[in-house]
Formats: structure tokens, C-alpha cells, sequence
């Protein structure tokens, strides 16, 4: 099991994440989805790679995957500022309590989703969460693009040392999604 | 029922009516006096039923038997039978039984105590303003106390039922998470009844200031001690220990010539009783402190103190005094020596003693104080010295690894050595202060004490806790704050485990400037008083302490937290007439749907903290928590919109489903300081507004929504307006063009919500009519 890089979210039990180091698996993954959600949270505030911001990551993988976005915590605000309106705005906990009823018409009223990509949420927090869903919401897949270890997601990228790594990988998978097939 | 149960059951409400002294006729007395584990227990399963459990498992394993450990995921059960649910709801009930029992434990010490010094029969005394003393006490238990006999009283009832709720937490007890839940709300409503009896015996005991709101403002920071002078630093919360370290002061004519400096509520409680005492700071601070090595003697009582406390004392040469039996760190019992004997063995040889007898230990205190502080140097490191630690930084980043706040410490550190102290500086106020980044460091840097030389050397001014809410300040805020028009009472509570310390200043200024009634409490009032705008004045100069729209209310210690809900049920009492005795579920209800009060407890870290939140759930009283509360492993949230939000209209008796959630959850946690002030201003909508007060409500909700959001409204706004009257003016054209565009139909306006008559309960409709 891959240790997470924040030792608070060492996991302490059975069931942990396969960790992922090919964007073509994620890109698989997301693409075999009937119906992926993309949660994005305000740690993509204020970091840039190479100059591009992580909400533009975000915002160009959500648009590559044809899935809808839920906003929490205030994130809005810039994806706003983008020209993004979000298709939902529960904060992450909200989120995660309507994801684990399988009877929730998810953000589209098209039926709950089947898999959820966490990104820009704080690593203690998001591991809680995710924790919640792998216990209580069997009905779906999670995923991470963080460039941490989320030892309670189903796929979660490794601890990236370099950003230029991270960078690579999320660039990879934007190309890789935007791949017909 | 058989005739056996009936006896059995006479048998106990005779014994309840003795207790509480039924032939006083203060009030009729309610539907449940003293009640048992599962006597609100329809109470508690109604209000799940809307606010369900939400639970995050820490860990997917249960280890508490011998069974184990048993595996939980995936559905799979453990060998006692409890699934994943379960087992959440059994930890969050063994976390509300710790704090229920420290504040237990400070109470029946404190009280024990008094009574000792003052007599069983000493009249309680909290001024002339305050004439429904104990809120909690009445409404809980059916008593009004008046002696702290009386006060005794109830920590006993609180004590026999802590003994019921641990025995559930026992392996092949209780099953159902929801049934843990019941009892973990019992837990809390105990909670504040005996955090009630404790502040109101130290303020009788004590004679601290009450029934005053401008109460002094006191010297606060890590810099605020004269480090020429002797100096004993107190941590902790309980009182007794510190006021007889300030007699002994005050006696010896020495009360100017050493510095008592608090950490943690303790500060708190010794600045209600000398003024001249100082705000070190909170529990973060701690550590920081201790290493300074400015504290010549460190005296420690209960809760929230470091356990090695001891063992960093000895490492900068401070003395250390433990006195109490909680907390009594393997060292000697000295309370049968003589007191100079024990100074001398402390300055000699550096021995650490527990000292269970309060007056001596303030006597040894002041003595060692005063004999240490000239044989020590104190040397604070400045930035010069600083910077050649940190320059053995290799950025290795397990500091980074091993922070709980998950901080870029070593990006700091690094620049730090390079002569840029900035990163490293505004990295103090996201610091929690655990030391283990310093513990980590490979390079055996410094870490924490690099970062006190950088943080600065700014004095402040916190005032000083006042206790209970006025009754006459309740007259006056009572009707304002039932009909909206005061839009809400926000309680910034608890520890200081924060994302960033910043916040909460930043989120009390915003709701006192916006007029709602600001109250703060524990570590959370120490620190909004750290933050000094561009004329220098903190927010406690800034404005005023009384309980009223824009007030900024600092009602003391975390034993104080128990006015806060006092002020809740004070409305009901004084504002809507009803009776408190024993009338738990009408109080409660009358809480939920019409007293717009939120709590805040941004840095919750404590057992005690996760009680006190859940004490205020019972009470229909919703509190937002911080990211690292998600840790404790359960919310209550509401599915928003798509709820049932059924209540009884009083008026008409009949069942109106308002699809209103509000409030929209019980206890809630988000990640920013930005979504926490819209989420606060949501949270202090309530079914009773009136137009004119849902119309400022909502201005309010608006506008931080547009301030943090983004442009545009909130996407749930339309739940929240029933009629047109509701909306406020500057933004009534935009709100309605967007409410046709989704097609928003009216709903019904109640004046008298309640969810009584909407679960089986033995209270009838009648008593929720005033």
C-alpha cells in the first residue's frame, strides 16, 4: 500500500486506493463512466503550473470528459470569472451525503453518478470524504487529480515530487481524453 | 404497563419531585424533569429523521475488544455484530461521555471546592441583571438552583447518567448508530448543564464580574509579559489553583511585581479574577511558549495541556507544579510536605511535584517564581540567530509530511535560512502548534522556535469573559431576534486547531459589522482579540461587549459556552413566556424553529468541543465546524432541498410542509473561511421570521453570497423565499426575474411552526402555544 504524503491520511484499515501513474488509465476510466461528476474544491485557488492555473486544468479535464462540475467551498467565484458557470454548488460534504443515496438524480437529474473526480479539495478533508463514499456508497467509483496520495479513493494519483510530473500527467490526460474512442 | 413498571416509575418521579423541590412553585413542571437516557429519545429520532448522521470512518477497522480487530468495510460486520455505522455512531458517543465528563469533573471539582472555602449553603449570586440564573439547569432539570448545594445537585444527576451512557459504549451493548446518536445527544444536553453549574459556582465563588458587559480589556500575546519580572505561566481551565496564586500575590504585596500569564481557558478564568493577569494565548500557542523558556514556573490544572508539559518544562529550565488529580504526569505527591521545603527541592534540584492542596501550590508557585527568575537568563532568539539555524534546511519536506495543517513548512524554513522571513511569518497563523514538524526534522532544526522570533512582538487587548447573557439585555434583543430583524446570534466557540488563525477575526468583524449579535468563547475569544486593525485597536476596542446587534460578546471560558445556549433559552423564557421546568422538547422546538443562533467552532479539536456542538444540536441550536472536524467522523445533514421540512402550523393545527430547510443542517463542516460566512448567514434563517426580518436575512445571504461567490444568487435561494415580502429591496428586480425563470410558487408564511405534534411525544400541542 502507497503511503499518502500527509501522514494524517495513513490509513488505517483494508480497503485503500489503487494508485495510478498512467493517464490513460484514468482517461479509461473516466471515458467507461456513464455518468462522471467532477468535484472541484478551492485548493486549485492560487497554484499555477508552468503558469496555467489549476482551475483551468480542471476546467479543460471536466470539458475533455463532457461531465458536469459541482463548485464547493468558493471556488465559483473564479470558475465564474473563467466564464464557467458550475452545473452544481453543493459544498463537499453536501455533495458526498446526496452521492451515496444510489437514488439521487445527481446534478443533471439524469440518475447518480458512477464516478466521482475529486480535485482542489484539502487532503484531510477529502480523504474523510472519500472514506464516507467507499463505506457508504458502493454504487461508484472514486478518483483524485491532486498530486497526493488519497488512501480512500478507488484511484488515486501517487505523491509527485516534481510539479513537472503532475503537470505532465494532467496534460496527458486532457489529450487523452479529447482522443475519440 | 404492569403494576410493577407503574410502582417503579411513581416511585421515581416522587424521588425526581424531591430532588427538584416540586412543591416550589416557580413553574408548572414540564413533560420531563431530570430525563432519563431514553426520555427524548422521540426527540432525537425526529430530529435525525431531517438531519441524518453523516459519517466519515477514520478507519475501517473496529480494535476495541478482543474479538478484533474486526474488518468493517464493504458491509461486513464485526464479531459482536456492529457494522461501519454503528461502530461511528458508538465513537462519537465515547468522544461526547469524555467531554461530558471533563466539564463533569471540573464542575463537581470546582464546586467540591467551593463549597469547602464558602459552605454547601452559600447563595449563588450572578448580579443584579441576572434572575434566571441557570437556563440549562431549569430546562433540563426542573430545578432553580440557589445554593451551590443546588449546583451539586445537578453535576450528580449529570454523573449518574454519564454512568448509563458509558455502560452503552460496552461491546454487546447498544446497535443501532441511531441510538448511539440519541445517547450522544444526551451527552451533550448534560454537557451544558454541567458546564452551566460550574461557571456560575466560579462566579459565585469567585465573585467574578456579572451582570456587566464592558468588562476589562486585558493585556494579550505571547509578548505581553515584562520578561524582566518573575513570571509563572498557568494552563488549563479550572480556576482554583490560579485566584490562590493571585491571593497569595495580592497578600504579599507582590501582585505588581510578578507576571501571571494564562494558556488556554485558564487565562481566561485568572483574568476574570485579577484583571493585571495576562492572555498568553490559546492552545496553540503552547508549545511556543513553554520553549521560549520565559515561564519561570509552569502550573498546570486540567484539560487541554500538553502531556509532556513536564518533560519541555525540564528542558528549559522552568519549574513545573501539577494540581490536579487528572493530570498528575507521573511526578511526586507533594501535598503533604511542607511549602518551603518544596520550593527549595524545586529550585535545587529541579524537582516537579503534583500538588493537590490549591493554596499551597499558589504559595510554591509565587515562591519559586520568585527565586528561579534571577538565577535564569532568558534569551529569545532573534531573526539574525534565527537564520543560521534554518539554514541547515535541506528541504527534505518531512516536516511538510508531518504537519496536520499541512502546511509548506520546509519552503519556509528554507527561505527563513536565506534571509526572507515572510513565508515563514504568515505561516505562524496557520500554525497549530503540535511541534511535530520539529520532532520530524531529520536536522534536528528548530522549527518551532524559529518561528516565534519571526511572528513578532505585537501586544493586544482581549476583553475580559462576562458570563450569562442579562435578562434585560434578552428583553430587549428577544422580539428582534424571533422575528429576524436582528438576523442572527453568531458564537464563535472553541479550540484552535484553525486552518489559519485569521479567520476568525475576519468572520466576527463580518457579522458585527452586518449588526448581528457576535459572541465568543474560549480559545476563539482570546484569539479575535490577536488581530489589530490600521489604527491599532483589536476588535474588542472596536465594538461593544453588550448582547445586541453588533455587539462583540466574550462570555468567558468553555464552562461559559453554557450561557450561549442559556441566552437560546432565555428567549424563550423572558421573550415567548414559555415555562422552562422540565419542558425540554418545547424549548428545544421553540429553538429550532424560531431562535436564528448559529455556533462556530472553526478550530474544534477536543472531545469537549464535539460535546459541546452536540449539546447544542439537542437544543435545535445548528454549528459549523471547521476542515479539521470532518476527524470527528460524523455531521448531521439535511438533504437540502429535497427533505422533508413538515412542520405542525400551531396556529392551525395542522401539518404544512413548508419546503424550507431551515436551519439547513445540524452540524456541518466546509473548507473556507468564504463559504463558512454565507453558509452562517444561511443557517440563521428560521421558519418564524417575519417578512420584514426574512427580507434582511436574506439581504444578508445575498450579498456575502455575491462577495465570495461570484456574481449571480445563491442556486438554492429560492427555498428560502416564501412571498414576495420576503425579498430585499436591492435586490427584489434580480430575485425575481430569477424566481420566474425557475418558476417559483409562494408557500406558506406560519407563525407558529413547531415539529411537536409531527413524532409521538407525551408533550402536547398545547404547550408550544404562548
Amino acid at each position: 500500500m502507497v503511503m499518502p504524503l500527509h501522514r494524517v491520511n495513513v490509513l488505517t484499515g483494508t480497503k485503500g486506493a489503487k494508485v495510478v501513474t498512467e493517464a490513460a488509465e484514468f482517461a479509461d476510466t473516466i471515458k467507461r463512466a456513464k455518468r462522471p461528476l467532477f468535484v472541484l474544491g478551492p485548493r486549485l485557488l492560487g497554484t499555477c503550473l508552468d503558469g496555467k492555473s489549476l482551475v483551468e486544468y480542471a476546467l479543460e479535464i471536466a470539458k475533455a470528459s463532457k461531465a458536469p462540475i459541482c463548485a464547493t467551498a468558493h471556488i465559483r467565484a473564479k470558475m465564474m470569472e473563467l466564464g464557467v458557470k458550475p452545473d452544481s454548488e453543493y459544498d463537499v460534504v453536501e455533495i458526498i451525503n446526496r452521492l451515496k443515496d444510489p437514488d439521487w438524480k445527481g446534478v443533471r437529474k439524469e440518475g447518480n453518478h458512477d464516478l466521482v473526480v475529486f480535485f482542489g479539495i484539502r487532503t484531510d478533508l477529502g480523504n474523510q470524504g472519500l472514506s464516507t463514499l467507499k463505506h457508504f456508497a458502493p454504487h461508484l467509483k472514486t478518483m483524485t487529480l491532486c498530486k497526493y496520495v488519497f488512501p480512500n479513493a478507488d484511484f488515486s494519483l501517487p505523491n509527485f515530487r516534481k510539479d513537472e510530473e503532475w503537470k505532465s500527467f494532467l496534460e496527458t490526460l486532457v489529450s487523452k481524453l479529447k482522443e475519440e474512442g | 404497563m404492569t403494576q410493577t413498571a407503574e410502582h417503579k416509575k411513581t416511585k421515581k418521579r416522587k424521588e425526581i419531585e424531591k430532588i427538584i423541590r416540586a412543591e416550589d412553585n416557580w413553574e408548572p413542571i414540564g413533560a420531563t424533569p431530570m430525563p432519563d437516557v431514553a426520555d427524548l429519545r422521540n426527540w432525537d429520532m425526529r430530529l435525525l429523521k431531517t438531519y441524518a448522521p453523516w459519517y466519515a470512518p477514520f478507519c475501517d477497522l473496529c480494535c476495541f475488544c478482543t474479538y478484533g480487530k474486526c474488518d468493517l468495510t464493504a458491509g461486513k460486520r464485526g464479531a459482536c455484530g456492529i457494522d461501519i455505522a454503528g461502530q461511528q455512531g458508538r465513537i462519537v458517543l465515547l468522544a461526547c461521555c469524555m467531554g461530558l465528563a471533563a466539564h463533569g469533573g471540573h464542575a463537581r471539582h470546582i464546586i467540591d471546592y467551593l463549597i469547602e472555602k464558602h459552605g454547601e449553603d452559600c447563595k449563588i449570586n450572578l448580579g443584579d441583571n441576572v434572575a434566571v440564573e441557570a437556563p440549562n439547569i431549569r430546562t433540563v432539570l426542573g430545578l432553580k438552583p440557589e445554593t451551590l448545594a443546588d449546583l451539586r445537585t445537578a453535576v450528580e444527576y449529570a454523573e449518574r447518567e454519564l454512568i448509563h451512557l458509558v455502560s452503552a459504549l460496552n461491546t454487546g451493548q447498544e446497535g443501532s448508530n441511531l441510538d448511539y446518536e440519541s445517547k450522544a445527544l444526551h451527552a451533550g444536553m448534560l454537557d451544558h448543564v454541567v458546564m452551566e453549574a460550574a461557571d456560575i459556582a466560579q462566579i459565585t465563588g469567585f465573585k467574578y464580574p456579572t451582570s456587566v458587559a464592558d468588562t476589562p480589556l486585558i493585556d494579550a500575546g505571547v509578548s505581553c509579559v515584562d520578561i524582566a519580572k518573575p513570571t509563572i505561566l498557568v494552563i488549563g481551565h479550572n480556576p482554583a489553583t490560579s485566584t490562590n496564586i493571585i491571593d497569595h500575590l495580592r497578600k504579599n504585596d507582590l501582585y505588581d511585581k510578578v507576571e501571571v500569564g494564562g494558556i488556554c481557558c485558564t487565562a481566561l478564568e485568572t483574568t476574570r479574577y485579577a484583571d493585571k493577569a495576562k492572555v498568553i494565548g490559546p492552545l496553540s500557542r503552547q508549545l511556543y511558549y513553554v520553549r521560549t523558556g520565559i515561564a519561570d514556573v509552569i502550573v498546570t490544572d486540567e484539560q487541554c495541556i500538553r502531556t509532556d508539559v513536564g518533560i519541555e518544562a525540564k528542558k528549559v529550565g522552568t519549574a513545573m507544579i501539577a494540581t490536579s488529580d487528572k493530570a498528575c504526569y507521573g511526578f511526586e505527591d507533594a501535598t503533604e510536605m511542607d511549602a518551603d521545603e518544596i520550593v527549595k527541592k524545586v529550585v535545587e534540584e529541579g524537582k516537579q511535584y503534583l500538588i493537590l492542596d490549591h493554596e499551597k501550590a499558589g504559595e510554591v508557585a509565587v515562591k519559586v517564581a520568585l527565586k528561579l527568575a534571577p538565577q535564569r537568563r532568558k534569551h529569545l532568539l532573534d531573526e539574525k540567530e534565527a537564520q543560521e539555524l534554518a539554514k541547515s534546511c535541506r528541504e527534505c519536506e518531512i516536516c511538510e509530511r508531518a504537519c496536520p495543517n499541512l502546511m509548506s513548512i520546509g519552503t519556509g524554513i528554507r527561505q527563513a535560512g536565506q534571509g526572507n522571513f515572510e513565508p515563514l511569518r504568515q505561516m505562524v497563523d496557520e500554525c497549530i502548534g503540535c511541534g511535530k514538524c520539529d520532532q520530524d526534522c531529520p536536522r534536528k532544526i528548530p522549527i518551532m522556535r524559529i518561528m516565534q522570533a519571526v511572528a513578532g512582538t505585537d501586544t493586544f487587548k482581549v476583553r475580559a469573559g462576562r458570563g450569562p447573557i442579562m435578562d434585560t439585555e434578552i428583553r430587549n434583543v428577544g422580539a428582534p431576534i424571533v422575528l429576524g430583524t436582528i438576523p442572527g446570534v453568531v458564537a464563535f466557540v472553541g479550540c484552535s486547531n484553525y486552518p489559519d488563525v485569521d479567520d476568525i477575526v475576519e468572520m466576527a468583524e463580518e457579522f458585527a459589522k452586518r449588526k448581528y449579535i457576535v459572541v465568543m468563547s474560549g480559545c476563539a475569544a482570546m484569539v479575535a482579540g490577536m488581530k489589530k486593525d490600521a489604527e491599532g485597536k483589536t476588535i474588542y476596542e472596536r465594538f461593544p461587549g453588550n448582547f445586541d446587534a453588533g455587539g462583540v460578546v466574550n462570555v468567558g471560558s468553555c464552562v461559559a459556552n453554557a450561557h450561549i445556549t442559556g441566552a437560546a433559552i432565555k428567549i424563550a423564557n423572558i421573550f415567548a413566556t414559555l415555562p422552562l421546568r422540565g419542558n425540554y422538547e418545547v424549548i428545544a422546538d421553540y429553538i429550532l424553529n424560531r431562535v436564528g443562533a448559529c455556533g462556530v467552532a472553526w478550530g474544534a479539536y477536543s472531545q469537549k468541543a464535539a460535546t459541546i456542538a452536540t449539546g447544542c444540536n439537542r437544543m435545535g441550536i445548528p454549528v459549523l465546524l471547521g476542515p479539521h472536524s470532518s476527524k470527528y467522523r460524523r455531521l448531521y445533514l439535511s438533504k437540502k432541498g429535497e427533505d422533508d421540512w413538515k412542520v405542525m402550523d400551531g396556529r392551525k393545527r395542522e401539518i404544512v410542509d413548508t419546503e424550507e430547510p431551515s436551519p439547513e443542517h445540524l452540524v456541518y463542516v466546509t473548507e473556507s473561511k468564504e463559504r463558512a460566512m454565507v453558509t452562517i448567514a444561511k443557517l440563521c434563517i428560521r421558519k418564524n421570521d417575519t417578512p420584514q426580518g426574512r427580507a434582511i436575512k436574506l439581504n444578508h445571504y445575498i450579498s456575502l453570497y455575491k462577495k465570495h461567490m461570484g456574481s449571480g444568487l445563491p442556486e438554492d435561494l429560492q427555498h428560502y423565499v416564501r412571498t414576495d415580502k420576503d425579498l430585499p429591496i436591492v435586490y427584489k428586480k434580480e430575485v425575481l426575474t430569477y424566481l420566474k425563470e425557475i418558476g417559483w410558487k409562494p408557500k406558506p408564511v406560519l407563525s407558529l411552526p413547531t415539529l411537536i405534534g409531527t413524532y409521538p411525544t407525551k408533550v402536547p400541542l398545547e404547550a408550544v402555544i404562548h
